[in-house]
């Protein structure tokens, strides 16, 4: 119909309007369809096209490519959405000063550097946490555990078990994503825990853990008995993995009941995962892990061991064990609260773990440090000797993660590990994660490389990584 | 079968209300539209409501209890989660949407049908196999992992053909009109589809389409950061250009033409329009506020997503100025009631939204289920439930009768809105306790404890709303089923005859 059939006969009015509209006003298909979209790709131009052809900040110091393995988990993970419960990024607002850190770091532009890192995963929400700075917090077995079932890590978790979603094969290449996805930050993290692991399980005499799910079906790994060297306490080593400072420090908490009971509550919310709920470390996680979790119910390992005092626990509870599936719960649980799981640790060879039980001081079982540590202690525990009294802190990464892995050995200290090529010593650890992490991001640049990944110039790689909050 | 006068058969009691036109037919026939089409489209999504509001009952089973479905990957959370809310979008919603299109764009261009009913069928059955095809790559671990854009290659490039099928069908339609003048809805039948159509190709880059089936998913920039900003851009356009444009041009229609009252200004529907087409396609970037992209980015969205309040009144002005004197409606016309719900919700939602784009307030309440609960108070509070209105308006008028219980649509009214908003008070809550306790420094995990009470809560809420729209299904496929006209004549047949009762002999 044109101009002049709609002069003869009254245009016909839809009939939500009252009156026809004037003229100029009108709106044709042709302005609605064509002008609709000029206006918005006049938008797109402004808040796509402009960002996406100028914003490409460089690679940041701590940016680190991802290896072949990697990457595949790395698409695992898009393809089955994790990103919906875990974030990509640490935002300004999750950085926090203590010294657990779950977000060590503001993620900056240039840790997104790189080809290997399309997907976006920056999420949407976090029922879980953020998984940015995941690498190096926990140990291969510990992520292998987790994916199985995430009851068996952290009974409050709310992730739904992955283990029909993946195979063997898939997991490692997620847990290796996960473990090195942090940038070199992360890889330092993450060499320090496969030092550690290497030093556990030689000093205790286990396997190395199960790969993949394959620890579901089989039995708790066993220990070997290892004659400890001549001339040194038993428990050196494990008392290098806590600091000096609470080596002989008593609980601050009374032993009363409301403590105690306290104290239960907390071990059957957060403990029976791995050290079951008998307290006996037969928990539904433990198969996957070497050294497996503690036994508590044995009055004699848990209460006169030499690593095994309250200020021990407190610690191991506080920071984890490096190395072991033990994670670090500073964050989650409060300084009170981790001293009441430490009073009640020490009274559940007197069955308080049982369900009607309500545990009473009676069953406290007070830890009494040997003749043999007492030397040991005395001889270490000198202010002088102590680095973190040292005014001058060293500026060497690997050093200061040596450290971290190993606070309680002094700069001079030599402990002697059987089955270890070099003696523990901060200088040997440090050099030992140094080669790890070298071995870490060497393979992750050739395998960028040969992918034909965008690489920033080879002088960023050889950047030395910071540990987050220590520069 | 009788043409029903479509002002007084909003609802199965309107009818009753105005008796009339049952008896005699109208003096001037009305046209027979065949709406074969809008029926195919309507249907369609009246099942998959009731199928991807399943898949939210599988979600918010596994928040209660995560090991629920233990041993079945393809009801693992994080793989059902994209099938909900990609169904909830491209199934029930687009469907829905597309139904009333193809339903009101003859009435409002005066012509006899679309420009192709039969391509408009063939399109409703394309749509549903490919809805069937992305979610089945999603539940057997097929996703672009992208948010809202997370299906496979092929099965955007089937979704891209069949929407430009969609759009050459109203382009058609509008080309054969006989009425001159566009009317308000029209102007966003015609932009909306194609503002999507170019914001869905671009968004998902389907010009990378990536490994298909192993290895690196489809569709991404390669630059990281960028892929966000788009990856953003696009999702909240799939609301801003489609969902939202298509509500207010739903609401432009249904509201004039059964309160039968002239539209309140022609004005204010310009800077409805143009304000959307202007300020909603830039302000993705506020999902990515506290992320290392560009400030002036953030900015740009932050600006706009005030500034959005412009058009957002100019609706809301003239849809109020419409309503004046007309609220007994309300009260008396359920779909009536179900749209100015929708209409209530959706103000709300856009002032919920301008602050929640405002740095502080979004500090607090970025990734919690505050957002979630933002989310649906869009797509469920406002955009399902015109939708329910809509269909309910529409099944009565294509198959010319009353629907068969208007009980049944209270209950479907009453549960969807009391579920609903029951929902959304709860995820609130849950937020804001998510929000204070991270800001303190408290750990996820710590607070997931906490929120068990809210989860469980939401999972009833849910319930209700997902018996809404059984419910629903239920009335419309006996609607279909049983001739209520005679139905209804029988029963008011019987009380007469009990009041007076016939003489004997």
């Amino acid at each position: 119909m044109d101009e002049q059939d709609s002069l003869e006969e009254e245009p016909r009015t839809p009939r939500g309007w009252s009156s026809h509209p004037p003229e100029k006003m009108l709106i044709t298909p042709w302005i609605a369809g064509l002008g609709g979209l000029t206006v918005f790709l006049f938008v797109v131009f402004v808040v796509v096209w402009l960002p996406v052809h100028t914003f490409d900040p460089p690679a940041s110091a701590d940016w680190a490519p991802l290896s072949d393995q990697a990457t595949k988990g790395r698409h695992l993970f898009a393809r089955n959405n994790c990103f919906v419960c875990h974030s990509g990024y640490s935002r300004p607002q999750d950085v926090r000063q203590a010294l657990y850190f779950l977000y060590p770091k503001v993620s900056q532009p240039g840790d997104f550097y790189g080809s290997d890192q399309s997907p976006n995963l920056l999420g949407t929400e976090r029922t879980g946490p953020d998984l940015s700075q995941e690498s190096g917090w926990h140990p291969d077995d510990w992520q292998f555990a987790h994916f199985y079932d995430a009851r068996f890590t952290d009974p409050l978790s709310l992730m739904p078990p992955m283990r029909s979603l993946f195979s063997n094969g898939q997991v490692e290449q997620l847990t290796a994503f996960v473990e090195t996805r942090s940038g070199k930050s992360g890889l330092l993290r993450y060499a320090g825990q496969l030092y550690a692991k290497r030093v556990v399980t030689t000093v205790q005499g286990f396997p190395q853990p199960y790969r993949g799910f394959s620890g579901a079906h089989k039995p708790i790994v066993e220990q070997k008995e290892v004659a400890p060297p001549p001339n040194q306490l038993e428990e050196a080593p494990n008392l290098s993995q806590i600091d000096r400072s609470y080596w002989l420090s008593g609980d601050p908490l009374p032993v009363t009941e409301g403590n105690l009971l306290r104290g239960k509550e907390v071990f059957l919310q957060r403990c029976v995962g791995c050290h079951g709920t008998k307290g006996n470390g037969k928990g539904p996680g433990a198969r996957f892990f070497s050294p497996p979790p503690a036994d508590f119910t044995d009055k004699d390992d848990a209460c006169c061991g030499g690593d095994t005092g309250p200020g021990d626990f407190y610690f191991r509870i506080l920071r984890g064990w490096t190395g072991t599936g033990m994670e670090n719960f500073g964050e989650r649980l409060s300084v009170d609260d981790i001293w009441r799981v430490v009073l009640f640790v020490k009274t559940i060879p007197n069955k308080t773990l049982r369900e009607d039980v309500v545990p009473e001081p009676k069953d406290y079982i007070t830890w009494q440090p040997s003749k043999e540590l007492l030397a040991w202690v005395k001889g270490r525990q000198q202010l002088a000797n102590n680095v973190s009294f040292s005014k001058t802190q060293s500026k060497d990464p690997f050093m200061q993660e040596a450290m971290r892995v190993f606070p309680g050995l002094n700069p001079a200290d030599r402990v002697v590990v059987n089955g270890l090529g070099t003696p523990l010593s901060l200088t040997d650890a440090a050099a030992g994660i140094r080669a790890i992490y070298d071995r870490l991001l060497g393979r992750a640049w050739a395998d960028a490389k040969r992918r034909g990944d965008k690489l920033p110039a080879a002088s960023q790689r050889d950047i030395p990584p910071t540990v987050p909050g220590q520069q | 079968m009788e043409e029903i006068d479509e002002r007084s058969a909003g609802s199965g009691a309107a009818v009753l209300e105005a008796p009339t036109p049952i008896q005699a037919p109208p003096a001037e026939a009305p046209i027979r539209y065949p709406d074969r089409a809008a029926r195919h489209w309507l249907l369609a999504s009246v099942v998959w409501l009731t199928v991807v509001d399943l898949f939210g009952l599988v979600l918010a089973t596994q928040f209660v209890t995560p090991e629920a479905f233990g041993n079945m990957s393809w009801l693992a959370f994080s793989r059902v989660r994209p099938s909900h809310v990609s169904g909830v979008i491209l199934a029930w919603l687009t469907m829905m949407y597309f139904g009333a299109l193809f339903y009101m764009l003859p009435r409002l261009c005066g012509t006899r049908g679309m420009w192709s009913e039969r391509l408009g069928v063939w399109c409703a059955w394309g749509w549903s196999l490919m809805y069937l095809c992305g979610v089945v790559g999603l539940l057997t671990g097929h996703s672009q992992g992208r948010e809202y854009a997370e299906f496979i290659w092929p099965v955007d490039i089937a979704l891209l053909i069949i929407w430009s099928a969609n759009i050459v069908n109203i382009l058609g339609t509008v080309a054969l009109r006989t009425i001159r003048p566009i009317y308000v809805s029209v102007w966003f039948f015609i932009a909306s589809p194609i503002w999507l159509a170019v914001d869905y190709a671009i968004g998902n880059v389907i010009w990378r389409p990536g490994e298909i089936i192993g290895g690196a998913p489809s569709g991404a920039l390669a630059n990281s950061l960028d892929d966000a900003i788009l990856n953003w851009w696009y999702a909240h356009n799939l609301f801003g250009l489609w969902l939202t444009p298509m509500l207010i041009a739903m609401t432009y229609y249904i509201v004039p033409r059964i309160t039968n009252t002239p539209l309140y200004s022609y004005t204010l529907s310009l800077i409805s329009f143009w304000g959307m087409a202007f300020l909603y396609t830039g302000v993705g970037d506020h999902h990515i506020l506290q992320s290392p992209t560009p400030s002036w980015l953030k900015t740009i969205a932050e600006i706009s997503s005030w500034a959005l309040l412009i058009p957002v009144f100019a609706f809301t002005i003239n849809i109020l100025g419409t309503m004046k004197g007309n609220w007994d409606k309300f009260f008396t016309n359920l779909t009536m009631r179900f749209t100015m719900t929708a209409f209530f919700f959706y103000f709300l939602v856009n002032v919920q939204g301008a602050f929640e784009a405002l740095q502080p307030f979004n500090k607090l309440q970025h990734f919690t289920n505050f957002v979630v609960a933002h989310a649906h108070l869009a797509l469920l509070g406002a955009f399902t439930i015109l939708g329910m209105g809509v269909i309910d308006y529409i099944v009565a008028q294509v198959y010319a009768r009353p629907l068969w219980s208007r009980t049944l649509t209270e209950w479907q009214y009453w549960l969807v809105t009391v579920g609903f908003t029951g929902f959304f008070s709860v995820l609130t809550l849950a937020g804001f306790q998510q929000g204070f306790s991270w800001q303190e420094g408290i750990p996820e995990v710590n607070v997931l404890d906490q929120l068990h009470p809210y989860y469980i809560a939401r999972g009833v809420f849910g319930a209700m709303i997902i018996a809404s729209g059984i419910v629903q299904m239920v009335n419309i496929a006996l609607t279909m089923r049983t001739n209520t006209i005679e139905r209804r004549r029988r029963e008011t047949m019987r009380v007469a005859e009990a009041v007076a009762p016939p003489v004997a002999g």
